[in-house]
């Protein structure tokens, strides 16, 4: 009979990294060649942070997740959230077919994982008494930032860091425990954070927030699908890349919209606004980053080198 | 109506291995009891520098948590002990005497079997993590081991006590699910 | 095989081990396990302990112990008693009246305790020796405290809440204020059938023959104060902005107990023992189901069980009062033999799809299980509150405490349909504080 994959996500049916998880799946199924992929969505069988380590043990086959999820087990996944690393979603392409992510690809290896399908996801800045566009904005805020990298570095700014789950920042907002908030486009549209905050601050020309959320599959699993299945599996993907990409575009601007809707101000980050906030990372998070990964230099650099 | 706040403590009788298991257990209860308190400790010093000092509080939530799940974990057997783990004892109830104590052992043998599970596979997971050097993917970023060690700890404690239980079934130290004779 | 009779299997097994009288946490488990190994392989057993891991990785859990913590220090003290004493004095005139204290000083003490049992030992200690001395029926005695007791967890705080806020990914904060209405709802209807059932007896006059000066009165009012400040101080704490629904707790936790040792001088280490002992049985009980409850459903979810049943409900043509009308049938049964944080847990990531796709609010829905719930407790054969009062006033029979409060079971009843009529009693407050439905 026909090999069964399971594929496990915590993003509701209509969220984008679904549909690029759906899009496989009904491509290896049409492509009739004994392969069915079964999706579990919205965290319905594992916990957002619990899905990498039976991804890499080969106790779920197929998981869509951001990478720095697992940055507790291989440190230099944290590179795929770094301030400032990436500019726009066109450089997050060409990063995603770069040497750095080659070296990524190495350490998943380590884990028996492997990537289908690349792409990052932006996100922005959200205050709720002002625009957050420069690193002195944050200053003795409480704010609550998506990823250990952005907490140094908005640390670094003079923020105070309150860690809670993305869940929690609605009534945290409401009640006035959280002051600012930095996540996904997505979640804050998902969160309806703008019925809490005066500003919204979107990915735009230029972003501080890309996150690497690609689909990925344990190594052995698919190393033991017959050769017409693997490259089933491969067609599939690079479509669903090209897709993930147009949409990941589209994303940033509809979540303006949805804020904008609702009265909030929308406020952009300048190319100035960009470098000091690249100039802050650099002494907080990169720097932490190397301290903390034997080969993290050279990954740093790789990463920095691309065009 | 017995299994809940009515009935008393597992029995020990004299025998030595029951009251080492039984003070082993308590010991587990007075940690998972003082992990509670420092948990109520730790949330209101969050609170305080927080609202008060409007400073960071970067390792607190991730402790409480590890501290909750923990006092969870270690104060199992302890709850065993004092038989506070809820259960549905109306079968057991209506069974006479020979019926209930057979049924007894049934449920105390796929208990041990399950907590072994549990245990076995506990210990290997703590095992995992310790060798890949996994940490918490946050500012933190604490050795996954040290959290993850309440496993095989609190089910092997667990573990410990219902094999404790059964022996007093066994050696009629203690009736079948504490219950008095009908 | 099809995956809902896989589901009915599924059930069926459960019912049969849990009434084993295995524990139901190490039931859940086993059930878990035996299933997981015949449809996912024996390799599956190896997740487990990494699914109960993460399904305690919840810092709002943290909020239970916390919350028994609040309501055991204080019912270790005699503020329930003063409390109690408090509102008799005031209500004394009313034919009935002690019953009437009764019940309220349930209410107030549910709104500092977040669990059943807590609540019914504290006013229970007190009101029911006290009720039996005055001539009050066994059954009325034990059955109007059985049923005021499982207000805890209705009027917020609430361990039930806070579970099906993070089995839900609701607002614990929302849903704390959806139960306060439908509470003092509850406390209404518990009053006005004791007071009708007095007058009816023909032992009015005599049940309502206490009597106190208005300086007694007055003199006993500065002892309720510590009541209000911890009531008030959490509220604050909560809604003011200083800490999060489940921080909260812990600052109401350490209120309390500092109440208790200051103000009551609760400064023997033996008794504070006692306190701490108790809170952390019921909290290790309570947040052990939980987690061998996440083992369950990750089965439930693994099998595609949890998803075709969402299915299947959603191309069933009912009328979605009768889904309602069902679905409450299915929770009280439920709770007639499960305690309420493991039918929320195995019952809610099945329910909920059909709930919201049905249109009903997931806010409203949790008052209606609460409620469920509470008859739950009241209901043999696991009915936590039942052991309490059996704690307390062992020679009063079961048979005689059911009895006694089956008009309140039918007073709950009541109270979800005025909830299906009227769903603001429960939306319209969290609406009102927090701005509109999220
Ligand atoms: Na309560
Ligand atoms: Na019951």
């Amino acid at each position: 009979s026909a090999t069964e994959l399971r594929l496990s996500h915590q993003w509701s049916n209509n969220d984008i990294r679904h549909k690029v998880a759906q899009m496989v799946a009904d491509e290896v199924a049409a492509a009739d060649v004994d392969l069915n992929i079964k999706i579990f969505g919205s965290k319905s069988l594992f916990k957002p942070r619990e899905q990498y380590k039976p991804l890499s043990r080969g106790q779920l086959d197929m998981t869509v997740l951001p990478l720095s999820y697992a940055g507790g087990q291989q440190p230099a996944y944290n590179l795929t959230l770094m301030p400032g690393l990436v500019k726009n979603h066109d450089h997050a392409a060409r990063l995603s077919a770069s040497p750095f992510m080659e070296a990524l690809e190495e350490k998943m290896a380590e884990d028996d994982v492997m990537v289908l399908v690349h792409g990052y996801l932006a996100g922005g800045f959200a205050g709720k008494d002002k625009c957050i566009t420069a690193p002195e904005d944050v200053q003795g805020l409480q704010t609550r930032a998506a990823g250990k990298s952005f907490e140094q570095m908005l640390a670094g700014a003079g923020a105070s860091i309150a860690s809670m789950a993305s869940s929690e920042i609605y009534n945290a907002m409401q009640t006035g425990v959280l002051q600012a908030a930095n996540t996904s486009s997505s979640s804050f549209v998902s969160y309806r954070i703008y019925e809490q905050v005066s500003c919204y601050t979107p990915a735009g020309d230029v972003a501080l927030w890309f996150m690497y959320q690609p689909l990925l599959i344990n190594k052995t699993t698919f190393e033991g699908l017959s050769a017409e299945q693997q490259a089933a599996l491969r067609t599939a993907s690079e479509k669903a890349q090209a897709y993930y990409l147009e949409e990941a575009k589209k994303e940033d601007a509809a979540s303006a919209k949805v804020f904008a809707d609702a009265g909030v101000e929308i406020a952009q980050m300048t190319a100035e606004d960009f470098d000091a906030w690249r100039e802050l990372a650099k002494e907080t998070s990169y720097k932490q980053f190397v301290a903390e990964v034997p080969d993290g230099q050279q990954l740093l650099d790789l990463a920095l080198s691309v065009e | 109506m017995a299994g809940h706040t009515s009935a008393a403590a597992a029995r020990t009788g004299n025998n030595p291995f029951l009251r080492f298991v039984a003070a082993l257990s308590t010991l587990a209860g007075w940690c998972s009891a003082a992990m509670i308190v420092a948990s109520v400790a730790i949330t209101c010093q969050m609170i305080v520098i927080r609202f008060v000092l409007n400073g960071s509080t970067i390792w607190q939530t991730e402790a409480v948590i590890y501290l909750m799940i923990a006092a969870t974990l270690v104060g199992l057997p302890y709850v065993q002990r004092l038989r506070g783990h809820v259960n549905v004892d109306l079968v057991p109830l209506s069974l006479p005497r020979r019926a209930r104590f057979i049924l007894a052992v049934i449920t105390s043998l796929l208990s041990i079997t399950i907590i072994a599970i549990m245990l076995w596979y506990g210990f290997e997971y703590w095992h995992f993590a310790m060798e890949r050097g996994w940490r918490s993917d946050t500012v933190w970023g604490v050795r996954l081991w040290i959290p993850y060690l309440s496993i095989p700890v609190g089910f092997g404690l667990l573990l410990l006590q219902l094999v404790a239980d059964f022996i007093a079934l066994m050696i009629g130290a203690d009736r079948p699910f504490g219950l008095e004779d009908a | 095989m099809d995956p809902l009779l896989l589901g009915g299997i599924v059930a069926v097994l459960t019912i049969l081990v849990l009434f084993s009288g295995v524990s139901v946490a190490i039931g859940l488990l086993i059930v878990s396990a035996g299933f997981l190994i015949v449809f996912d392989g024996p390799r599956s057993l190896e997740l487990m302990p990494e699914i109960l891991f993460g399904k305690l990785d919840n810092f709002a859990l943290l909020s239970i112990p916390m919350f028994i913590i609040m309501g055991a220090s204080i019912a270790s003290t005699r503020a329930g008693a003063d409390l109690y004493e408090a509102l008799e004095r005031w209500l004394t005139r009313i034919p009935g009246g002690l019953v009437v204290s009764n019940l309220g000083a349930c209410a107030l003490f549910a709104a500092m305790s977040g669990s059943s049992p807590a609540t019914c030992a504290a006013i229970g200690k007190m009101g029911i020796p006290e009720m039996r001395k005055r001539g009050y029926p066994d059954g009325v005695a034990a059955g109007s405290i059985a049923a005021g007791g499982t207000l805890g967890i209705l009027i917020p705080p609430s361990v039930t809440m806070i579970v099906y806020g993070i089995a839900t990914e609701t607002s614990i904060g929302r849903l704390f204020l959806a139960g306060v209405i439908p509470g003092l709802l509850l406390v209404g209807l518990f009053m006005g059938w004791s007071l009708y059932s007095t007058w009816r007896s023909g032992d009015a006059a005599r049940l309502g023959s206490g009597s106190y000066t208005w300086a007694e009165r007055f003199e006993i009012l500065p002892r309720v104060l510590p009541f209000l400040a911890i009531i008030i101080g959490v509220l604050y704490a909560m809604y003011g902005g200083i800490a999060t629904p489940s921080e909260t707790a812990a600052v109401g936790a350490l209120l309390c107990l500092v109440i208790a040792v200051v103000i009551y001088k609760l400064w023997n280490p033996r008794d504070l023992w006692v306190v701490l002992r108790d809170s952390t049985k019921e909290s290790v009980m309570i947040l052990f189901i939980i987690a061998a409850a996440g083992v369950f459903s990750y089965m439930l979810s693994s099998l595609f069980i949890t998803q075709s049943i969402a299915e299947w409900i959603g191309t069933l043509e009912v009328n979605r009062w009768v889904l309602m009308g069902a679905v409450n049938v299915f929770l009280l049964i439920a709770g007639f033999f499960l305690p309420p944080v493991a039918v929320i847990l195995m019952a809610a990531p099945i329910l909920l799809p059909i709930i919201t796709t049905a249109g009903f609010d997931p806010i409203w829905f949790a008052v209606v299980l609460t409620i469920n719930m509470e008859i739950g407790l009241i209901s043999p054969p696991v009915g936590l509150n039942l052991y309490v009062i059996n704690g307390i006033a062992p020679d009063i029979s079961l048979r005689t405490i059911l009895l006694g409060s089956l008009p309140f079971v039918a007073c709950m009843i009541l109270a979800i349909v005025l909830l299906c009529l009227f769903p603001g009693l429960a939306t319209w407050l969290p609406n009102l504080v927090m701005g509109g439905a999220i």
